[in-house]
């Protein structure tokens, strides 16, 4: 099937029937099967899918055709050797080679990796593979207006009047964002219908030279291609959002190189690493689709040529550029030591230096040529020239690792654990003071003189991270052992709010296995996590850093009491039985400080809990007759609160009237069940049958003032769930005509039904009244040209498909 | 190979030469075998065993004392050796394997005492001894490579045996592994984490192109989370996703904190492995001014241009280079 049969009737229906959780009772080993050097396993592969076919093909390449599995072993007294092939001339065929002797060992694979977004994208616009989008020249202008030039305000999509002050440049409203794509929609150009994937291709080789059991080289080395497409946002403005088909031709090249000595008493190992990764497409041109001219309402900064609220509307350049992912490289040197004190006492430790660099040529600050004149670039003079013409990006780490293991007395065990790494950024501040926001407006950050930073210059966050993990295992003899332990993470940062963040962590824990049937393990974790040196905390501010709510904290470095638990049981109670139980719960709460002004309030989020069960049995009738299924239930729950308003002096600022509060639930259910029925028919038939579900349902509960008020004026409409309903079922029949030959048929059949607002309604006859399908039955079709919207119609989309594998499988 | 810049050859030809330095060096007497690492008993009555008495380690070959050889051992424990003739461990061109050493004795002691006396004098049992002992047999040999920092690592730490996930003898997977697929076998005491392998946003595990041990080293590593690659959790996650990895000339900074922050890569139900939908996710931390901190709900969804902070990529449809930018207008990461 997919790896063709190996990762469909090997993953999909072994998989399932490996479900055995608990322990595996000991079974008398039964003597090998005849030794085969060979196997294959080839046939047909056939069916048919509805709706999302992407989606459904996803990480594999499910065409109609062949299917292949190919596996041949040679094991003699001075080598082994295995290869594989599977998925021969699709997108996510793979080939294995391994040769193993003694003392050299080589291997090498070659696998693709597909990942397929969407089959049935649409775009107006058209490309040369390279990064430059085009669009017709005419339907631009049909949209700009005819009266563009003059900006009589009569066009549609320039709801700025004529010489108005910017404040009279509202964004524009849904009625003309809607007629502006309605002209796409309607204009006879056809939009181009093509497949968004992309492909990993991966080559490494690895070879192995142990000179002695002492002594050890170890080379490997890779390239990966990543090629295709993959769905792209390229906005001209907050309320026109654009998706491009965008073309990746990238690769990353890998050396990694390492020699180990080792003795019965310590081994010392160094380790290299280097990465080379190159984009061959680092800048993206594109038209907008509603202007064919740059705007230019032929007034002085600050109220023209340019639209000062362009960045809003949409009224900005014909075309727009934007930086994709620069080529880069990391080189990463290390040693590691290990040194037994004694057989029941080591240290190890690691000692690591990684250098990232890149260096890449900068774009210039815009090609919009209502911005590039001299009038603009007198108010403007930052923008003249880049501050640099490269980004002279750098970064180095050092990484220290000590760990100590003591089990000299039996009745306790110390192990202690100390790790340190410094993310050093070297980059040269950038001077962004001036710029240009979506190619439209050039602005300025004001130096405010009470924050001690300059707004405008690109900050780099320089990270100290310190993690000591020290525990006490105490033995209870039969009944298995208790752990104490203590943790301690400390942050020190630059750049971010909190300057210093202290975590400390008291640990419990329980490991057992009793009676000898039963396992158990447990623990229960309990954090406090501090920060200190707020970089304003000394300020009197109206504004915290980044223009942010002065009682925001992010909730990655806020104040966070944090408790964790832990339980995993398991038990064999008859020797055909496996029960098991876990179970995981975390409760983060994320606190206000000291910090935070008075009067002020604590925004972000304020709590997270994350709960999880999984419960599941396995039945084994005999070594041939083995039946299963696992019952997982999560439950993720956060809630966190914000305040929509202006900027200060606006009242809106302080009013906590503005407040609201989401609620967000997911709930998520998850069921795997197999059933494996082997020697069936005299020994020659294999039967595997295997089922997967998994659904949720996500919640989303606004309350609040703001929500109070919204409501009172009719603007409020609660959403509705996000839901995900996914199903597979899977069914593979073997028989062995000889002990050689045997025929095989799978079938597979998966099923994924989701109602999800992200995803922009289908029918396109729907269009005044159309709306997300969490509002409106979807019907398949994607719909690009939603409110402010030119999409390519990407998302979350239902389908179904079933494939039926005929095969014939041969050993030898 | 020309993308390799010096540093790749510089580092290589160092990293040869002090290889062969060190080897010529370490190189251990002809004959010589590695010592027990973990101590383990050898010949010791089952009730010791249980209690993890340490004891003489293993050296020499089958004519050495106490030691009989597995020809000795299938005598009643038939098939045993068969068992392990097809895996690594059956290879005799390999120095470190046991068919090369003392077999059977190789891992499980030897067998004299326990020939002579089978009911009360047991070899090394490795499911009945303590966790340190039955370990410590395994890292005669596996104290190297992927496993050179199992001690103090987080499974060694919570008295994990090696033959809680790898069995010698009745391996269903690769690596000698108890279960059909690592991601099984990792299931057995992680089930509510693989369980997130079957939502709809995932890595591409459950179509047998990823396992757990593509970005974790169970064994111990050098990163965090036993991450396998890399010193932090964007180096493991960057060491394939190399075009986040910048640095760039404008950063985000949870970016550089860390993934996780925002992805769950164990698998969501939210596009792109996020740990919340947008526009939510991103309005945890961005309670500003204007647009960021606007109730997006049903009615903005319908009615108004703002819709499109819901739909498609959300935030990401303007601030789409949110892992960070290379433009000199990336502050806001919108080019």
């Amino acid at each position: 099937m997919r790896n063709t049969l190996v990762v469909t009737v090997a993953a999909l229906l072994l998989a399932p029937a490996g479900l055995a959780q608990a322990q595996t009772p000991p079974t008398k080993p039964a003597p090998p099967d005849v030794p085969t050097q060979g196997f294959a396993d080839v046939g047909a592969r056939f069916g048919s899918d509805d709706g999302d076919e992407a989606r459904f093909e996803r990480y594999r390449d499910l065409r109609p055709g062949a299917t292949t599995l190919l596996e041949w072993t040679k094991n003699t007294d001075r080598y082994r050797f295995n290869a594989a092939a599977t998925n021969i001339g699709y997108r996510d065929q793979r080939y294995a080679a391994e040769y193993y002797s003694g003392k050299v060992r080589f291997s090498g694979v070659f696998d693709s990796i597909p990942l397929n977004y969407f089959y049935d994208a649409n775009s107006f616009w058209t490309t040369d593979d390279q990064g430059r989008f085009t669009l017709p020249a005419d339907i631009r202008l049909g949209v700009q207006g005819p009266t563009n030039a003059t900006n009589d305000g009569s066009a549609v999509g320039v709801p700025c009047a004529p010489g108005g002050p910017p404040a009279t440049c509202n964004a524009s409203t849904a009625a003309s964002a809607t007629a502006n794509r309605s002209i796409y929609a309607n204009t006879g150009l056809f939009p181009q219908t093509q497949d968004i994937q992309v492909r990993r291709d991966i080559i490494g080789g690895n070879f192995r030279y142990m000179r002695s059991p002492a002594f050890a080289l170890t080379l490997d080395a890779s390239t990966t291609s990543k090629t295709g497409q993959m769905p792209w946002a390229a906005s001209y403005a907050f309320n026109n959002a654009n998706e491009l088909v965008l073309p990746l031709d990238q690769r990353n090249n890998e050396l990694r190189a390492n020699s180990e000595w080792v003795n019965n008493r310590g081994m010392v190992r160094l380790d290299y690493w280097g990465s080379y990764f190159t984009n061959d497409i680092q800048t993206l041109t594109w038209d907008n689709p509603i202007r064919a001219t740059d705007f230019n309402n032929g007034l002085l900064p600050p109220n023209g040529p340019y639209d000062p609220s362009g960045y809003s509307n949409g009224n900005g350049p014909a075309l727009g550029q934007a930086a994709l992912w620069p080529s880069n490289n990391l080189n990463s040197v290390g040693s590691t030591g290990m040194f037994k004190f004694t057989p029941r006492t080591t240290v190890n430790a690691n000692l690591t230096y990684t250098f990232m660099r890149q260096n890449e040529s900068l774009l210039p600050w815009t090609l919009n040529t209502s911005i590039n004149n001299p009038v603009v670039l007198d108010e403007f003079p930052g923008l003249r020239q880049l501050p640099r013409a490269s980004s002279e990006a750098a970064v180095n780490s050092t990484n220290w690792l000590v760990n100590f293991s003591s089990r000299e007395l039996r009745w306790v065990t110390i192990q202690a654990r100390y790790r340190y790494n410094d993310h050093h950024n070297k980059t040269p501040h950038f001077d962004g003071r001036e710029y240009v926001r979506f190619d439209a407006v050039p602005e300025e950050f004001v130096d405010d003189p009470a924050t001690p930073y300059l707004e405008g210059f690109s900050e780099y966050f320089q990270i100290k991270r310190h993690n000591l993990d020290a525990n006490g295992t105490f033995g209870l003899k039969a009944f298995g052992s208790v752990r104490v332990g203590y943790a301690n993470e400390r942050y020190d940062r630059e750049g971010r709010g909190f300057s210093d963040v202290n975590e400390n962590t008291l640990r419990l824990a329980y490991d057992a296995r009793l009676f000898n049937y039963v396992s158990v393990r447990a623990s229960l974790d309990n954090g406090r996590r501090r920060g200190d040196g707020y970089i304003l905390s000394e300020i009197d501010y109206e504004e915290g850093p980044a223009g942010t709510q002065p009682g925001l904290r992010y909730f990655d470095e806020a104040d966070r009491n944090r408790t964790r638990s832990m339980l995993v049981f398991s038990a064999n109670p008859l020797d055909q039985v496996g029960v098991f139980l876990q179970f995981t719960t975390t409760r983060d709460t994320f606190l206000g400080d000291e910090s935070i002004p008075e009067g002020r309030e604590h925004f972000g989020l304020l709590s997270q809990d994350i709960n999880a069960w999984a419960v599941g049995v396995d039945y084994s009738l005999n070594d041939r007759v083995q039946f299963g299924v696992n019952y997982g239930w999560d439950k993720f729950a956060a809630t966190q609160k914000s305040r929509n308003a202006n900027p200060p002096p606006d009242p809106t600022w302080t009013d906590p009237a503005r407040n609201w509060f989401l609620d967000n639930t997911e709930k998520v259910n998850t069921v795997l069940a197999y059933a494996d029925v082997l020697g069936l028919m005299q020994s020659k038939a294999d039967l595997r049958i295997g089922y997967e579900m998994n659904d949720s349902d996500n919640n989303f509960n606004y309350y609040g003032p703001r929500i109070e008020s919204l409501s009172a004026a009719g603007q409020f409409i609660p959403l509705p769930n996000v839901v995900n309903d996914w199903r597979r079922f899977t069914v593979d029949f073997k028989y062995y005509v000889s002990r050689a030959v045997g025929l095989g048929v799978g079938y597979w059949y998966e099923n994924f039904d989701v109602t999800d607002w992200n995803t922009l309604d289908a029918d396109p006859n729907n269009f005044t009244g159309g709306g997300p399908v969490g509002f409106y039955p979807s019907t398949g079709t994607p719909r690009i040209d939603w409110l402010g919207g030119l999409m390519t119609g990407y998302g979350n989309r239902p389908y179904s498909g079933g494939r039926v594998f005929a095969r014939m499988l041969y050993r030898f | 190979m020309k993308r390799f810049g010096n540093w790749a050859v510089f580092l290589a030809t160092v990293m040869a030469v002090a290889s062969v330095g060190i080897s010529a060096l370490a190189d251990p007497a002809p004959g010589a075998a590695p010592a027990a690492a973990g101590g383990a008993a050898l010949s010791a009555p089952a009730s010791a065993q249980g209690s993890g008495t340490p004891a003489a380690p293993a050296a020499g070959h089958a004519a050495q004392s106490g030691y009989l050889g597995s020809e000795a051992c299938v005598v009643c424990h038939e098939n045993y050796d068969k068992t392990i003739e097809a895996t690594k461990h059956g290879f005799k061109g390999n120095a470190l394997a046991p068919a090369s050493k003392q077999g059977c004795e190789s891992c499980h002691g030897p067998g004299e005492a326990h020939s002579q006396d089978p009911a009360n004098v047991k070899p090394i049992q490795l499911d009945k001894v303590a966790a340190d002992v039955a370990n410590g047999q395994c890292q005669q040999c596996h104290n190297r490579g992927e496993h050179a920092l199992w001690d103090g690592s987080q499974h060694e730490n919570r008295n994990v045996k090696c033959i809680d996930c790898h069995s010698v003898h009745s391996a269903e997977g690769p690596t000698l592994m108890r279960a059909k697929t690592q991601q099984l076998t990792c299931s057995r005491c992680h089930q509510t984490i693989t369980n997130k392998q079957q939502r709809f946003s995932h890595m591409p595990v459950r179509e047998g192109k990823m396992t757990c041990a593509s970005c974790h080293n169970v064994h111990g590593s050098v990163n965090v989370k036993l991450l396998r690659v890399g010193t932090t959790v964007d180096q493991s996650c960057t060491s394939c996703h190399t075009d986040k990895r910048g640095p760039f000339l404008w950063e985000h900074a949870p970016v550089v904190d860390s993934c996780t922050t925002c992805h769950d890569s164990h698998g969501s139900n939210n596009d792109r492995m996020l740990q919340a939908k947008l526009p939510f996710l991103c309005q945890r931390c961005h309670v500003t001014s204007r647009h960021p901190p606007t109730v997006y709900e049903g009615f903005t969804l319908q009615n108004s241009g703002n819709a499109n902070k819901m739909y498609g990529k959300a935030c990401a449809n303007c601030h789409q280079q949110v892992h960070g930018s290379n433009h000199p207008n990336g502050k806001f990461f919108l080019r």
